[in-house]
C-alpha cells in the first residue's frame, strides 16, 4: 500500500512531465489500435464477402473434390443424403445445393469467360447475398431460361435486362453445348470478381446445359453462428463420411493467412512503438530518481529496504504506462465508435471491390487486440524501470542525504 | 577512511566514544572535523573501514547492507538538516512511514502520529503537505517522525541550521520535552551555540579527534 501510495504520488508529483509521457504513450497505442481496427475491419469484410457471396460457413463436396475440382465429382444422388442430415441439425441455419462449371457466355457484341452456377433461387438467397445485390430487374424467379449477372459483365458484354446471351460450355461427356437465355436481372456485389465472371441460373437448368442429370456440384452449408461452425463440422464429418466436408477457412486458407500475418505484424508494430517509448519513460525516471536523491536516501536512512524501493520506481512506470495506454484504449474506442458507420472509400472501391471490400470499411476492434499493446505495455514499463531503480538503490544513503 | 579520486582522507581517528541511554549530547567542532560522519557511522549509514561501532552490543559491520537497513528502521530515528520530509506524503503519513514500514496496523498508526503530532504541537496540521509547512513545523514533524517508531537513539544531523533562533530554541525545548518524559536519547551534530548551550553532554571534534569531552551546560 504505502509502496502504491508513493508511487501513484510521485508519478503526479510533476504533472505536466507524466502528461507528455502519458499523452505520448496514449496517442502511439491508439494510433496503432485505429489502423489496425481499420486494416482488421476490410479484412474481415473481405472474410465476410467471401462467405456471403460464395464460400458459406461450410461446403460438402463428393470425394476428390479437393484434388480435381470438375465436373466428374459430383453428389450424384444430387445431395440428397446429406439434406437428410442438415434438416435436422440445430446449428444449421441454411443449406443450397449448387451446381459449378466453366462456360463460354456471347452477347452479339462481345463474349467472357465466365463461372456458371446453377442454384435453388430461394435456398440460396438465404446463403449468399447476390439476391439483395440486384441493382436492375429481378432475381432469378423460375421463369426458364433466364440468367443473372453482374453489371461489370453485363458491362463488358453490352447488354442489359431483357436482353438474349448464350451459354456454352463443356458438358459432363466432353461435349460442347449452348443454350440462348436471357438476363433476368444485374446484381453488384462487394466482390467485383463475381460480379464481373459468374453467370446465376436454376440448378435444373444448369444441371441440363452440363448434362448432370440430377447431380449437384456441392451443398453449400450457413450455421447458426460462427461459433457453431466446428460443431457443425464435427457432425458432418461423423455422419457423412463418405463427403469431403470443408469449412471457409480450409476453402480460402489465403484469408486465414492474411489475419494471422495482421495478428502478428501489429505485435511487431507494438513492439517498435514501446522500443522507442522505453528510453523516454526511462529518461523521465532517471530525471526523478536523480531530482529525488536526497529523498531517496532519507526513506533509505528510515529502513526503506531495496526491494521496496524498487517496487516503488516500477510501480511508478507502471502508473504512468498504464494511464497512458488506458487513454489510449479509450481514443482508439472513442475512434472506433465515431467511425462506426464506416469509412467512406468510394474513391478506390473499383480497386478495392478486387479483394472484396465494399465502399466503406467499419473499423473493427476484437477483445484480444488490447492484449497485445497491455502486454506490451507492462514489460516495457518494467524493463524501463529497471536502470532508474538500479541507479536508486546502487546509492549509498550516507551519500544520497548529503545530495543537494 | 574516504577515497575521492584516488586522494585517501581519513575522516575519523581514534574516537573512543560511548552513549549511553537518555543521553542528550552534541557533537560539534568547525567543517571537516568529522561531525557527519561520525553520525552517519552511529546511524548505520556508513561503516568504519576500521575499528567497531557497537549499538546494543551489535557490531555494525559485521551486518549485511540489508540487516543494517532494519537496524534503522527498528533503533534509529533521524532528523536531518532540511528538506528532511517526504514532499508528496501529509505530515501525518510522514510520521505513520516508519511505523508503516515496521508494520503496524493502519488505525494504531494514524492514532500515534495523530498523538505525535499533538505532542509536537501539530494538532490539527496532520493533513498539511510539507511545502504548505513552515521549515519550524516541518522539523517538528521531522522530530516525531524520528520518535514515532519508539528507536533506541534519535540522530540530528544539523537540525537548527535552517531555522531562526526562537524556532530553533522552540524545537531544541521540544526535543529536551522528550528526552526528559520518553527518556528517548538524542544525539546531534551541530556548529549551533544553541544547541551546545542546550545540551547535556558536548563532544568537541577537531580533525577527526575527540578534542573535548564534557558536560554541557544542559546537565
Amino acid at each position: 500500500m504505502l509502496v502504491l501510495r508513493l508511487a501513484w504520488r510521485n508519478a503526479w508529483r510533476s504533472p505536466r512531465r507524466t502528461g507528455i509521457v502519458v499523452t505520448a504513450v496514449a496517442v502511439g497505442i491508439a494510433g496503432t489500435l485505429l489502423s489496425m481496427a481499420v486494416n482488421f475491419g476490410m479484412l474481415f469484410q473481405m472474410v465476410d464477402t467471401a462467405i456471403s457471396t460464395d464460400l458459406g460457413h461450410l461446403q460438402l463436396h463428393a470425394a476428390g473434390f479437393d484434388a480435381d475440382p470438375g465436373l466428374e465429382v459430383r453428389l450424384r444422388d444430387g445431395g440428397r443424403a446429406s439434406l437428410a442430415v442438415l434438416e435436422t441439425s440445430p446449428d444449421v441455419r441454411s443449406f443450397a445445393r449448387r451446381v459449378r462449371g466453366e462456360g463460354l457466355l456471347s452477347s452479339p457484341r462481345s463474349r467472357a469467360g465466365v463461372r456458371v452456377v446453377g442454384v435453388e433461387p430461394e435456398r440460396e438467397a438465404e446463403i449468399t447475398l447476390v439476391a439483395r445485390s440486384v441493382t436492375a430487374g429481378r432475381y432469378l424467379d423460375g421463369e426458364p431460361r433466364r440468367v443473372l449477372i453482374g453489371e461489370a459483365l453485363a458491362e463488358r458484354l453490352e447488354v442489359g435486362v431483357g436482353d438474349k446471351v448464350v451459354l456454352s460450355a463443356q458438358n459432363l461427356e466432353g461435349d460442347l453445348t449452348g443454350e440462348a437465355l436471357r438476363v433476368a436481372g444485374l446484381f453488384r456485389t462487394p466482390s467485383q470478381p463475381l460480379d464481373r465472371g459468374t453467370v446465376f441460373l436454376t440448378l435444373e437448368q444448369s444441371q441440363r446445359l452440363l448434362g448432370l442429370g440430377e447431380a449437384v456440384s456441392e451443398v453449400v452449408v450457413v450455421a447458426e453462428s460462427r461459433a457453431r461452425i466446428a460443431d457443425v463440422d464435427a457432425l458432418l464429418e461423423q455422419r457423412l463420411p463418405d463427403l469431403e466436408v470443408r469449412t471457409w477457412e480450409e476453402l480460402e486458407p489465403l484469408l486465414v493467412y492474411m489475419v494471422d500475418v495482421f495478428d502478428q505484424s501489429a505485435l511487431l508494430v507494438y513492439a517498435a512503438i514501446f522500443i522507442a517509448m522505453a528510453f523516454g519513460i526511462a529518461n523521465v525516471l532517471l530525471m526523478t530518481v536523480f531530482e529525488r536523491t536526497r529523498e531517496i536516501g532519507i526513506m533509505r536512512a528510515m529502513g526503506l529496504g531495496r526491494a521496496r524501493l524498487v517496487a516503488t520506481i516500477v510501480s511508478e512506470s507502471l502508473i504512468v504506462t498504464l494511464g497512458g495506454v488506458a487513454l489510449g484504449f479509450l481514443c482508439a474506442l472513442l475512434g472506433v465508435w465515431a467511425l462506426r458507420d464506416g469509412i467512406d472509400l468510394s474513391l478506390f472501391t473499383d480497386g478495392l471491390r478486387e479483394l472484396g471490400v465494399g465502399d466503406r470499411i467499419v473499423p473493427v476492434l476484437r477483445q484480444s487486440d488490447f492484449t497485445a499493446p497491455l502486454a506490451v505495455a507492462v514489460t516495457t514499463a518494467v524493463l524501463a524501470s529497471a536502470w532508474p531503480a538500479w541507479r536508486a538503490v546502487r546509492q549509498r544513503p550516507a551519500d544520497a542525504v548529503r545530495h543537494t | 577512511m574516504y577515497e575521492t579520486r584516488g586522494v585517501s582522507t581519513r575522516a575519523l581517528d581514534g574516537v573512543d566514544l560511548c552513549i549511553d541511554e537518555g543521553e542528550f549530547t552534541a557533537i560539534s567542532g568547525p567543517s571537516g572535523s568529522g561531525k557527519t560522519t561520525l553520525l552517519n557511522l552511529f546511524g548505520a549509514l556508513d561503516v568504519p573501514t576500521s575499528g567497531d561501532i557497537l549499538l546494543d552490543g551489535e557490531r555494525l559491520g559485521d551486518l549485511s547492507p540489508a540487516a543494517l537497513s532494519d537496524l534503522r528502521l527498528r533503533k534509529l530515528g533521524f532528523v536531518f538538516q532540511a528538506y528532511n520530509l517526504i514532499p508528496v506524503l501529509s505530515a501525518r503519513e510522514n510520521v505513520e512511514f516508519v511505523m508503516e514500514l515496521q508494520g503496524v496496523a493502519a488505525r494504531e498508526r494514524r492514532e500515534r502520529a495523530e498523538s505525535l503530532l499533538d505532542e509536537v504541537e501539530l494538532g490539527g496540521l496532520g493533513e498539511k503537505r510539507p511545502l504548505e509547512m513552515s521549515g519550524g513545523q516541518q522539523q517538528r514533524v521531522a522530530v516525531a517522525r524520528a520518535i514515532a517508531s519508539g528507536p533506541r537513539i534519535v540522530l540530528a544531523d544539523e537540525p537548527t541550521a535552517n531555522l531562526d533562533s526562537a524556532t530553533a530554541e522552540r524545537l531544541l525545548g521540544l526535543m529536551q520535552r522528550l528526552n526528559d518524559e520518553r527518556g528517548a536519547t538524542f544525539l546531534f551534530s551541530t556548529h549551533d551555540p544553541l544547541v551546545m548551550s542546550k545540551a547535556r553532554r558536548n563532544v568537541r571534534l577537531h580533525d577527526g579527534r575527540v578534542a573535548a569531552d564534557e558536560k554541557g551546560p544542559g546537565a
